[in-house]
């Protein structure tokens, strides 16, 4: 007699055998590539209207903000505008993959009761998603930046791992967020003032460094604080981000991730049960 | 996780799913969804507003390679809830199961399918969400399609199918799957009268010594001619199991009477 493949038993908190977990997750990369691709195609991203929107929609987005910026009376040179479109770019592969990843379990029931699959592939295939998206507004933030005249460095290429720290945490709070949304279906809707808060309390609509000492403490609350300051440093001023800043942000990035994808994997085995 | 497409030959009468004891009980809220403002507002009344529903009681049942197990039951008898646990999606409440091989599950057609994409794309869509990878699927289009009877319509979105086309596309992925063991549940009375006939003959050449097959049907001829084994489950208890035609005729007589004495000893 063989040992068995599979063993089921009782639900219990506890994680899953890592090693086949993750066999089994790699061995579906290319089903996460198609489950991305079917998705974005249902938001039309696939047409050339589509495509268009995503850089017409960064762009409207970051003109409005500009206003908004002009009115309550911030700096208002090209660097400033710069800035802005960099730093907004980046906050909305975060914001995408939060939004993506809160329904990203719970659209995807009729998967989960009728398959075995890791269930972690839903959230990643949300901040797939965000990265798709966010990949064309990169492209039009080099082209804002190269007709301000700002200056193309050497330096620039630590935005790859400031992206690298951003796109690692924008995971964490994808899987984090979809098993919330399974105990608490009303997260959803929580969460458009959750991100506006983000945005808000993050370094866009105004510089790091403008920030009054009495408010410093949001520097530290905030998980984007940091990763955005540096992104800014890079891409922006072409200088090397503060090494504080970026590993402050790989922290967070790694803290997010561990305890949300412990949840969710200590939890996945119930959510079929949960939906 | 199901770990397919790795096919290792598998002796007759050789053990493929031992089920010890498996009890599932759902718990189902009053409240429609579990909500922060649900569990804030049943805070103060302390206890959670919830129904315990016992979906299966107490099974032993174990499936051997080569043998084909019929399922049969009434509505909510369990038989979905036991093929779930089987195939991993649900955990059991009590109790334990060995599976040992690769199991596919054919519980609901079309899943993975997205209405939006062409009928090709969603072949590969639906073939990886079972498990194929994409070579095995490109080496099987020409037969999915062949079978489906689609012709040309393959590439139109499949918004466009009719439920009868829908049904028979997802047949046609799910067909072409090799597992060790292959759970199929009501899935077989898709499509006109002319491609139900194709589909079972399709599972009866899926019938082999290698492999093991549990069908869930109501179609009690059909469970006649192919299955091997056959058990009843009702109310989530195992009532019997045997020889495909004594079991039927046990069933088909409960379900005329509306009671048997097997069902009275233990409600």
């Amino acid at each position: 007699m063989s040992t068995p493949l599979q063993v089921y038993e009782p639900f219990k908190a506890g994680l899953p055998k890592l090693g086949r977990y993750w066999k089994s997750l790699w061995s579906r990369r290319t089903f996460i590539k198609e489950y991305s691709k079917s998705e974005l195609r249902e938001q039309h991203f696939d047409s050339v209207f589509g495509q268009l929107w995503l850089v017409i929609n960064p762009l409207l987005l970051s003109a409005v903000y500009f206003i908004l910026i002009i009115i309550i009376g911030g700096a208002t040179d090209s660097a400033r505008y710069a800035h802005l479109t960099a730093s907004l770019f980046l906050f909305y592969l975060v914001a995408n993959s939060l939004t993506g990843g809160v329904k990203s379990v719970t659209a995807g029931q009729r998967l989960i009761l009728n398959t075995a699959f890791p269930r972690i592939m839903l959230p990643i295939s949300a901040l797939v998603i965000a990265i798709f998206k966010f990949l064309p507004t990169l492209v039009v933030f080099l082209v804002i930046k190269a007709i301000v005249g700002s200056p193309f460095t050497i330096e620039m290429l630590w935005a790859i791992p400031v992206l690298l720290i951003t796109i690692f945490l924008a995971l964490g709070l994808a899987i984090t967020i979809s098993c919330i949304n399974v105990y608490f279906r009303d997260i959803a809707s929580f969460l458009p003032y959750l991100t506006r808060t983000l945005l808000y309390l993050s370094p866009i609509l105004y510089a790091a460094s403008d920030l009054k000492p009495s408010l410093r403490a949001i520097e530290v609350v905030n998980p984007l604080f940091p990763i955005l300051d540096s992104w800014s440093q890079a891409m922006v001023q072409g200088e090397a981000p503060q090494p504080s800043s970026m590993l402050q942000g790989l922290a967070w990035a790694t803290g997010i991730f561990f305890i949300g994808t412990y949840f969710f994997l200590s939890r996945e085995r119930e959510f079929a049960v949960r939906l | 996780m199901s770990s397919l497409s790795v096919s290792n030959a598998h002796l007759t009468n050789e053990l493929a799913v031992s089920i010890r004891g498996v009890g599932l009980t759902y718990t189902t809220s009053i409240d429609k969804k579990p909500t922060l403002k649900a569990r804030a507002k049943s805070l103060g009344r302390g206890k959670k507003q919830t129904r315990v529903v016992r979906a299966l009681d107490e099974i032993n049942l174990d499936i051997q390679y080569g043998h084909v197990l019929g399922v049969i039951g009434t509505n909510g008898a369990g038989k979905s809830s036991l093929m779930r646990c089987v195939a991993g999606i649900l955990p059991p409440s009590q109790g334990r199961i060995e599976v040992y091989g690769s199991v596919s599950t054919l519980l609901a057609l079309g899943v993975g399918f997205n209405p939006s994409m062409s009928g090709r794309d969603n072949v590969f869509l639906g073939g990886l969400a079972a498990g194929m990878s994409r070579e095995e699927i490109a080496g099987n289009f020409d037969e999915i399609v062949e079978f489906s009877e689609l012709g040309d319509a393959i590439d139109a979105p499949m918004r466009t199918y009719s439920s009868g086309m829908y049904a028979r596309l997802a047949f046609s992925v799910a067909a072409v799957v090799r597992p060790d063991i292959l759970i199929i549940d009501e899935a077989l009375s898709t499509g006109d009268a002319k491609f139900k006939e194709k589909s079972l003959n399709r599972v009866k050449e899926l019938r082999s010594d290698d492999r093991a097959l549990i069908l869930v049907s109501h179609a009690m001829q059909t469970l006649r001619e192919t299955c091997n084994d056959v058990v009843w489950l009702h109310k989530g208890q195992l009532v019997q199991r045997g020889e495909p035609n004594v079991v039927i005729d046990a069933y088909q007589e409960f379900l005329h009477l509306g009671k048997s004495a097997a069902i009275d000893e233990d409600v």
